[in-house]
């Protein structure tokens, strides 16, 4: 499952990030990074843009890059 | 006397500025990087018998630049020559920001560490052991907080200390198998006479093993280049191999993040408790509240622009204009008494009237940025943007862009992608800036009703939003075919906003605008009234003397003069340069005087403003129409004001804001584009407006 699966204000860990470079390198820069602990705040109403916690850093994403990022709960 | 030079660096959002402005005694400098526009502030500070010059660099998030303005950074870190490194960090997301440090850690140069707004954590609940942290990085760390001023002045202590060591101190070191491939790469390094400093050495390996272009290229022109090549390609085979990655950027990310994590659970305790920012986040962007907010908050903004702003205008206007004659009753008469009276005041005071709804647009903009709404907006409304092929963080500089076009040109950085930035930057100008304020604040005084005037002048900065948002769209469709950039961005928690730092802002802004009143718009006062006052044509003049002396009534003479000055501005220089290019405004119904004013507003939109005022200055001494708002009623009408305001929306901006873009844009093609694009397209659309509002009667 990716982030998109997740429930708002649900809990998961990061297993994979598949996005090509160099916005893997930005993800990871941000903190969205294999092994780190991951929340789903809120989206917007089509679900287009999403907004995470990653131990502690608010994140904004498209719906592409959230697709990328594997979870785990 | 001894020099230090510092370097402040760290990720975007740790409060690096607060911290410079906290230091005491300091003396700021703001420039700009060499040959790029962005914006360098230095600082000088006297401690004992060292003086201590500190650069604060852009905010970076990783050394992977990926911002212009993190490849200033980047840049700045590995060419230029400084003694220390002050990276600040965030306590909140100690975390992440250690991901960087430990790759600033990388260059083992002399560095301290300054955890910042640990009084946030503390608050909540947490603490943080400094001293168990400086033992584990080996570099010294000062917990501090700009807010409170508390470990502030510390730092320039450390930065002596560290600058007498021989060394860094620094401890990281990554797991065996890497530092084995490290080591040989350095090796190989080592053998050009490039390389005398193992640790520079070992940096270099670290980064080319990350595919670091920057560092690729320099080390591609070594006589050891082959060798090395070679090698690195077998080292990054085998680590590959060895820790089953597909790539070994995602290696070294890795072992950052692991390296951090573990630091972070022996030095921290978590604060865990639901933040404020969670709960207003919950409303502010909620899902089907979130965008009216956000368009509730605009539309105040711009009521309270013009309602407060407004209050004192008149009462200036009265006293700028009772100044003006009371000087030219002192003055001897003459061309003295003339430029000054008619030409420098009128025009300077025109537009120092409008400081008041400057300041307050400006401040709304700035509190905007500081509490952190501004990336909320940017969440809410990327959705939106993407349709038009903009993105959500386009969002910034087109906001800053209601402020100056000057640093919303410059806030395009961000974006990453260069169409999206051209097209972000060739729409910036239909964003109203605050010079174009002044134009309208005067017209909307003058041809509607008090009542509407907050609404007409949120329709105006609405309609160039919505204009620029169309033109993106067609732009993307038409010359930039492709997907707009991705949208990753970190959406900073909500802070109070720092009252010094506010009030810094304004008394900066405040200084440069009276700053360009007295001077440039001085002096293009001083240009306008020369060429409207010349030359001279004095069998015309004695003529109308002759008739005036002649005649008994006082209502006569007062018109024949009014007739005698309208006649000499019509034959000055600029009457004739007025009437040549009337009949490319005459369409839109402006006269000659109007044309002039719109090409004025080239060189500063509130010459638009300072120009008018001296030409409509004619006539003197009517008791009904002593301010210009009154003598713009009169001479105007509504459908060519009308006119003026779109024309004004949407031509070209400033000579300042033209040359940035130049400055920005290397491309001819593009320069030429934007140079003659908005002009055709303002002319065509106050052509439209003109003609339905004299279809519908107006």
């Amino acid at each position: 499952m990716n982030i998109t699966d997740l429930k708002i204000a649900e809990e998961a860990t990061i297993t994979k990030v598949k996005a090509p470079e160099p916005i893997r390198g930005r993800l990871y820069a941000m903190g969205i990074a294999k092994g780190n602990r991951v929340r789903l705040l809120d989206h917007t109403l089509k679900k287009q843009t999403w907004e995470v916690d990653v131990e502690g850093t608010r994140v904004a994403l498209r719906d592409e890059e959230a697709k990328a990022v594997e979870v785990e709960k | 006397m001894k020099k230090i030079k510092a370097v402040m660096v760290g990720q975007p959002n740790v409060g690096k500025s607060s911290i410079i402005n906290a230091i005491s005694n300091a003396r700021l400098h703001v420039g700009n990087f060499a040959g790029v526009t962005v914006e360098k502030k230095e600082v000088e500070v006297r401690k004992g018998e060292y003086e201590i010059d500190i650069v604060d660099l852009p905010g970076i998030y990783s050394l992977h630049a990926y911002t212009p303005e993190e490849q200033v950074t980047k840049r700045y870190l590995l060419e230029e020559s400084y003694d220390v490194i002050i990276n600040v960090v965030d306590a909140n997301v100690l975390q992440r920001n250690l991901v960087f440090t430990l790759q600033l850690l990388d260059m083992r140069k002399k560095t301290i560490l300054v955890v910042n707004m640990v009084d946030e954590v503390e608050e909540k609940g947490g603490r943080i052991d400094g001293e168990k942290l400086s033992q584990l990085l080996g570099i010294p760390v000062i917990l501090a907080s700009a807010k409170h001023k508390k470990g502030v002045d510390e730092i320039l202590d450390r930065v002596i200390e560290v600058y007498h060591q021989p060394k860094c101190g620094c401890k990281i070191y990554y797991n065996e198998k890497i530092e084995e491939e490290i080591e040989n790469l350095a090796k190989i390094l080592l053998k050009s006479p490039h390389f005398t400093d193992y640790d520079q050495a070992r940096f270099y390996a670290i980064r080319l093993l990350e595919k670091d272009e920057d560092i690729y290229r320099i080390v591609h022109d070594l006589p050891i280049f082959l060798e090395l090549h070679e090698a690195l390609g077998e080292a990054i085979r085998r680590l590959q191999l060895e820790f089953d990655v597909e790539d070994v950027r995602d290696l070294f990310a890795d072992e950052r993040n692991a390296l951090a994590k573990s630091i972070v659970m022996q030095v921290m305790q978590l604060p865990r408790q639901e933040t404020l920012t969670d709960k207003i986040d919950k409303i502010l962007i909620h899902p089907v509240f979130g965008l009216p907010i956000f368009l509730f908050f605009m539309w105040g903004l711009f009521q309270l622009t013009f309602e407060i702003g407004s209050l004192p205008v008149d009462y200036l206007d009265q006293t700028i204009t009772n100044f003006a004659n009371w000087l030219k009753d002192i003055l001897p008469p003459g061309d003295f008494n003339s430029v000054i009276t008619d030409g420098v005041i009128p025009a300077v005071g025109a537009v120092i009237m409008f400081l008041p709804n400057i300041l307050i647009l400006f401040l709304g903009i700035n509190l905007l940025e500081q509490t952190g709404y501004m990336a909320r907006a940017a969440f809410l409304l990327d959705g939106f943007l993407k349709k038009f092929g903009l993105q959500g963080k386009a969002f910034i500089p087109l906001v800053s862009g209601f402020g100056c076009t000057v640093p919303a040109y410059m806030a395009a950085r961000t974006l990453k992608n260069p169409k999206d930035r051209l097209i972000t930057m060739l729409i910036l100008g239909f964003m109203n800036c605050s010079a174009r304020l002044p134009v309208y604040v005067l017209l909307i005084s003058a041809f509607f009703a008090t009542h509407s005037a907050g609404n007409v002048l949120f329709a105006i900065y609405i309609g160039g939003a919505i204009l620029g948002l169309f033109v993106a769209k067609v732009l993307r469709m038409v010359l930039f075919k492709g997907e707009p950039e991705p949208f990753v961005m970190e959406m900073p928690p909500y802070r109070f906003p720092s009252l010094k730092a506010l009030a810094m802002e304004l008394w900066i802004k405040s200084k440069l605008f009276i700053k360009k009143a007295g001077t440039f718009i001085a002096g293009a006062a001083m240009i306008i009234w020369f060429l409207s006052s010349y030359p001279h044509h004095p069998d015309l003049e004695a003529r109308y003397i002759q008739k005036i002396e002649q005649t008994q009534d006082p209502k006569l003479k007062e018109q024949l003069q009014n007739e005698l000055a309208a006649k000499k501005l019509e034959l000055s220089y600029l009457g004739q340069f007025g009437k040549m290019i009337e009949p490319i405004f005459a369409p839109l119904g402006f006269d000659w005087r109007l044309s002039v004013a719109t090409i004025s507003g080239l060189a500063a939109k509130e010459v638009v403003v300072s120009t008018l005022a001296t030409l409509y200055a004619v006539g003197e001494g009517n008791e009904h129409s002593s301010t210009l708002v009154q003598k713009l009623r009169e001479y105007v009408d509504f459908k060519a004001a009308v006119a003026l305001i779109v024309i004004i929306m949407i031509y070209s901006p400033c000579v300042a804001a033209m040359s940035t873009f130049y400055a920005e844009v290397p491309q001819w093609a593009w320069r030429t584009f934007y140079t003659i694009y908005p002009n055709v397209l303002a002319w065509l659309m106050a052509f439209s407006v003109y003609q339905v509002l004299a279809f519908l009667g107006f």
